[in-house]
């Protein structure tokens, strides 16, 4: 398995066994492995008596694996009571549902977790949590004996990750393992037995919780040699070229935001997945405009609503969902490229073909692109190079600030590296760049400071000879930083 | 897989446009060979004198469903411009040239609300067009009392839908010139290209910059323009003005612009597309009119020519939906039994 | 509740508020008879209107309903005229809607084809073939089919019981049977359908099928209700109930919606031309009230939807 090197894991009946492991660690592919969902290239599962070489979900399903997701996955429009009946088994087609004992049944299983929904409630009208409880449900009715949780806490409230904890430790007094993903140490030290570190797809060792203290933890998960070189900053930083105090947008949770970006100087975000990085970029990019607080651009006060608002005042945005938002598939790279730019490139709304086709080959040769020429569709293109078209289109705003959102995840190693390589120069020639990641390596190697988020908020912002301990623990909340 | 989609998406498209032109060429001959005067310059101009309507219908179409919206409300915007100007000539005593004008204002009007609703509020395309269409046509009707109808226009606004220019019949030269509008704006101008994005994905170009909202609206409301046009040429060519003008154009307009290879979904498609799909179905009509000769269900084709021609429309485009998933499925089986 | 069917409710309220205003300022709608009849002649609708709430439920279309009623309204005719029993009508009717339902079917189903398109290219089909075969004709039909062969009241009652009859039933079904659960997972998201074990293939196949047997019965329904049959019966048919189904409540993007909904829809916008009537006002302001209904309907989901 690409993401997975030669890991071994094991769970023992009425254990909580925690998997620990930074964003992109092998958390999610591991769990793919046990639910079905991927097969692996070697090794064999074991499910009680059992060997496999691989699973499919439905036979994994009937062996009593059970996963809850962070996005539950129910039918909104259905009730409670429904959804737990059409998941507890499938009916046959003609059958008649028994309405009464289905809804005993969904009563139940909601009471053993501890949910004061009601069974006839429509699961639209649940927030996230009651919808992940009612998963739980699910999972505790369909009888599983392995239940993985992935990150259940995340959206909860305290009262309600009170509730999931006892849960979670009802299924262990049963006999369940419990497999389960979580970035908090605290719950890691509350509940579980065992903790398996994942870092870079391999296996970093199980130990009892008991045994480790959150010290060392951390450092299993981060500790490593940084084997890659980045490029190295050449210059100092200019002028500030971005300055927010205050940002706050309620529909991206992000609140209270200070920042400040310099022309050339590369700004790494770092902070563990929904801590708020991309909302904040959304809300810079004028996707969710921000409700209060103040956006300076080069000294001057500016008011963003919409995309094209922020690419006139020279903010760009190379997006994380690279294949839905970055890259339009089935159009050209031309015509990806020139996307963002139609006023300046095309004035008067005409076409001008030629012009286009000599940007676009500009950027190919520039930038490294590897496609049999402009008029290749995007989907074509290996991730590496889509990213590096993606780029393309916002290089080609000439922006004063560039927002990378995970610029090299899922790129090739190759790729990588030049990507890196066009970021710094970028920066060199006195660009504002702003750079979310999740990998800690390129984060630290990469960045001239690093801006930490936690909850909506920026926690930290540390120089750019911090190590990957301290950003690690800046982004857990640990170790007294403020947590907001 | 990535190199194979891009062969097979490249050669569809040309396919879609070379399979047409064939299907074209073949009417011609069979219809020139078993028809009387098929190819007679009478009838050639009578086969696009009597179809402008729906060509124009379909030209204002194919931008709408190029950002994967639909307009179902085209025929009923006809009637209610085609009343409106009947209205305004007769009883207003407005000059035709004023009235026409207005009939467009007011299609543009009736586009303006369909972008309203589809483009800002974000509704169904398919149920607001839906509710448009029983409202444009209950306006008409409503005008005209259920039954009036307005005629006794001037022989010289007449001459627009029954004269000719240079050998070739007046309307035409407008619907030139419309299609040539559309073509310059669906791929020579930065709308048309944006109208392509926001078809393959609405979110994408939003993220791109692009004023989605503002181009699809700029879509229904040229369609509700272009569908006052196609009323006043209708009224002219008929010399009356009904309000059952354009009833079922809307359906005949999406089966030209289907079939010319424009995907329902959106993205792709080409004017040209539409325009030979709309050659393909006027022609077909036309022809099976003119084949006195022969006989199917013992009678002429030329009497039962209507019917014909609508099966056969109907056939012709299942037939150039299912081809792509067709092969796409035989194509898999096979290799799924070379493994 | 209230807010469950907050849809079910305003359109329950805006149907009573026409009935009590009829009532007060044109009492004569209520006369009986034809009210009756008035009554009787909607009931076909509201039979099809079952299957196609049932199509856009599973997140399709099917705009060839008219021209599939008109089909089997034929079918039917000729079957009855040619003298066999009206039961042998019936079983021909239901037939032909099966096998137009599940050409459709096919289509959607298994290519994966838009039932836009699709069902466009049958109502074409189907309408001209029907034209071409029928040319206009009306066709006669003999005594005893009309209906039913019995009294008019008589026979009003049983077409009012079976198309009741039909809506319970479906109403039952969709709450109780699994295959109703099946048709709204499948129209929320076929894929999380897919993976819960539902095959939404069949159930978008099934749904067809079950379209086209209904609009057969309605055929049925329709053509016991006078002398002859018009080939062109179904005109308009799919444009009334989707209607219908909309304004109840169907959300057309699939995954919700109730037949009681549709119901009411189908009353309030079958209810315009007869109010029109008996308020003395000028009737064709029909077709403008309806499309200002359907609109009505489409702003209110669309700000229903917002708020979430």
């Amino acid at each position: 398995m690409r993401a997975l090197k030669g890991v071994s894991f094991e769970l023992m009946p009425g254990e909580v066994h925690a998997l620990l492991g930074e964003n992109g660690a092998g958390k999610s592919t591991l769990i793919k492995v046990i639910t079905g969902a991927h097969a692996p290239d070697e090794g064999v599962l074991t499910i009680g008596e059992e060997q496999l070489r691989s699973l499919t979900p439905a036979h994994a399903r009937a062996l009593g694996i059970a996963c809850i997701y962070q996005q539950p996955a129910l039918f909104p429009d259905l009730t409670v009571a429904e959804n737990i009946g059409l998941r507890l088994k499938k009916p046959a087609p003609f059958s008649v549902v028994k309405r009464a004992a289905q809804r005993e049944k969904a009563i139940e299983l909601l009471k053993r977790v501890g949910a004061e929904i009601s069974p006839d409630a429509e699961v639209h009208e649940l927030s996230m949590p009651e919808q992940q409880l009612v998963e739980i449900a699910c999972a505790l009715g369909s009888g599983a004996r392995i239940v993985i949780m992935d990150e259940p806490t995340a959206s909860l409230t305290q009262k309600e990750q009170h509730l999931l904890f006892g849960v979670v430790r009802d299924l262990r007094a049963n006999g369940v393992g419990v497999v389960y993903i979580s970035h908090r140490l605290e719950e890691i030290f509350a509940l579980a037995d065992r903790v398996t570190v994942l870092r870079d797809g391999e296996s970093v060792g199980t130990h009892a919780v008991k045994d480790l203290t959150e010290s060392a933890m951390i450092k299993l998960m981060v500790g490593r040699e940084v084997a890659t070189l980045y490029p190295p900053a050449e210059s100092e930083p200019g002028e500030v070229v971005l300055s927010l105090r205050g940002i706050t947008c309620a529909e991206g949770g992000v609140h209270g935001v200070d920042l400040e970006v310099r022309a050339g100087e590369i700004l790494g975000m770092a902070g563990l997945v929904g801590a708020g990085r991309t909302e904040l970029a959304r809300v810079l990019f004028g996707i969710t405009p921000a409700d209060s607080g103040e956006i300076h651009l080069k000294g001057e006060k500016v008011s963003i609503a919409t995309p094209r608002d922020a690419i006139s005042q020279g903010i760009a945005y190379v997006p994380e969902d690279r294949r839905r938002h970055g890259v339009i598939l089935e159009m050209p790279i031309a015509h990806n490229i020139t996307m963002a730019v139609h006023p300046v490139l095309f004035p008067g709304t005409w076409l001008r073909k030629k012009r286009e086709s000599e940007m676009a080959k500009d950027f190919i040769r520039d930038l490294g692109i590897k496609a049999y020429g402009p008029e290749a569709p995007g989907g074509n293109l290996s991730g590496g190079n889509q990213q590096k078209v993606s780029v393309s289109r916002w290089l080609a705003t000439k922006p004063k600030l560039l927002i990378l959102d995970e610029p090299t995840q899922g790129v090739d190693v190759g790729a990588k590296s030049e990507i890196h390589r066009i970021i710094r120069e970028l920066a060199k020639e006195g660009l504002a760049v702003l750079m979310i990641s999740s990998d800690l390596p390129e984060v630290l190697g990469m960045s001239d400071r690093i801006a930490v988020m936690r909850g909506g908020t920026v926690t930290a912002v540390l120089p750019g000879g911090a190590d990957a301990h301290d950003v690690m623990s800046a982004a857990l909340g640990q170790n007294g930083k403020e947590v907001a | 897989m990535s190199d194979t989609k891009s062969i097979s998406l490249k050669s569809i498209l040309a396919r879609h446009e070379v399979v047409l032109l064939l299907v074209i060429a073949v009417e011609i001959v069979l219809f020139s060979t078993l028809g009387r005067r098929f190819l007679d310059s009478t009838n050639v101009s009578n086969i696009f004198r009597h179809s402008v309507e729906i060509g124009l219908l379909a030209l204002a179409m194919t931008p709408v469903i190029l950002t994967g919206g639909i307009d179902l409300s085209v025929g009923s915007m006809m009637g209610l411009c085609a009343v409106s100007f009947g209205m305004l000539v007769n009883e207003a005593g407005l000059s035709p040239m004023v009235a026409g004008l207005i009939a467009i204002a007011i299609g543009i009007a009736g586009g303006g609300l369909n972008a309203l609703l589809i483009a800002r509020m974000k509704l169904p395309p398919l149920i607001v067009t839906l509710g448009t269409f029983s409202l444009f046509r209950g306006l008409a009707e409503a005008l005209t009392r259920g039954s009036k109808s307005y005629s006794g226009f001037s022989k010289s606004f007449l001459e627009l839908g029954n004269g000719e220019v240079a050998g070739v019949p007046t309307q035409v030269w407008i619907f030139l010139v419309v299609a040539a509008g559309v073509y310059l704006l669906v791929h020579h101008t930065t709308f048309g290209r944006s109208f392509r994005a926001i078809g393959y994905s609405p979110e994408g170009s939003r993220y791109a910059g692009i004023p989605v909202p503002r181009n699809i609206s700029l879509t229904y409301i040229l369609a509700g323009a272009i569908s006052g046009l196609a009323a006043v040429i209708l009224v002219a060519r008929l010399g009356e003005a009904r309000a059952n003008a354009g009833i079922g154009y809307e359906l005949l307009a999406i089966t030209a612009v289907v079939l010319g290879g424009t995907s329902i979904f959106g993205g792709s498609g080409t004017v040209c597309g539409t325009l030979l799909g709309y050659i393909a179905v006027a022609i077909l009509g036309n022809g099976l009119s003119r084949i006195t000769a022969y006989q199917l269900f013992d009678q002429p084709i030329a009497s039962i020519a209507r019917e014909l021609s609508g099966m056969l429309t109907g056939l012709l485009l299942i037939v150039a939906l299912a081809v792509t998933p067709l092969a796409r499925i035989l194509a898999t089986r096979r290799s799924r039994r070379q493994h | 509740m209230m807010r469950k069917y907050s849809r079910e409710f305003t359109v329950a309220g805006a149907l009573a508020l026409l009935f009590i205003s009829l009532g007060i300022f044109a009492p004569n709608f209520y006369e009986a008879q034809p009210l009756l009849s008035r009554f009787t002649s909607q009931m076909p609708a509201l039979v099809a209107a079952i299957g196609i709430t049932l199509v856009i439920i599973t997140r399709q279309i099917d705009i060839s309903i008219g021209a599939q009623f008109s089909m089997c309204a034929v079918v039917a005719g000729i079957v009855a005229a040619a003298g066999m029993p009206l039961g042998v009508a019936v079983l021909a009717a239901i037939g032909t809607g099966i096998v137009m339902g599940a050409f459709n079917g096919l289509l959607v189903a298994w290519l994966g084809l838009p039932s836009i398109v699709v069902t466009l290219a049958t109502m074409v089909t189907w309408n001209e073939a029907l034209r071409l075969w029928q040319q206009g004709r009306l066709m006669p039909l003999p005594d005893g089919i009309q209906w039913f062969g019995i009294s008019q009241a008589a026979g009003q009652g049983i077409v009012i019981g079976a198309s009741v009859t039909l809506l319970l039933a479906f109403a039952w079904a969709m709450k109780n049977l699994a295959t109703g659960r099946y048709v709204y997972a499948t129209g929320t998201d076929a894929e999380a359908a897919r993976l819960a074990g539902i095959n939404p293939k069949l159930t978008t196949f099934g749904v067809f099928v079950l379209m086209g047997a209904l609009a057969g019965i309605a055929a049925v329904l329709n053509m016991v209700q006078s002398p002859q049959v018009q080939p062109n019966a179904g005109d308009g048919l799919e444009l009334k109930v989707i209607a219908a189904a909309v304004v109840g409540g169907v959300a057309i993007t699939g995954g919700r919606g109730n037949l009681w909904g549709v119901l009411l829809g189908l009353l309030l916008l079958a209810n315009v031309n007869p109010a029109l009537t008996h308020f003395h006002q000028p009737p064709y302001w029909e077709r403008a009230i309806q499309g200002l209904v359907i609109l009505l309907a489409v702003v209110a989901d669309g700000l229903r939807r917002g708020k979430k």
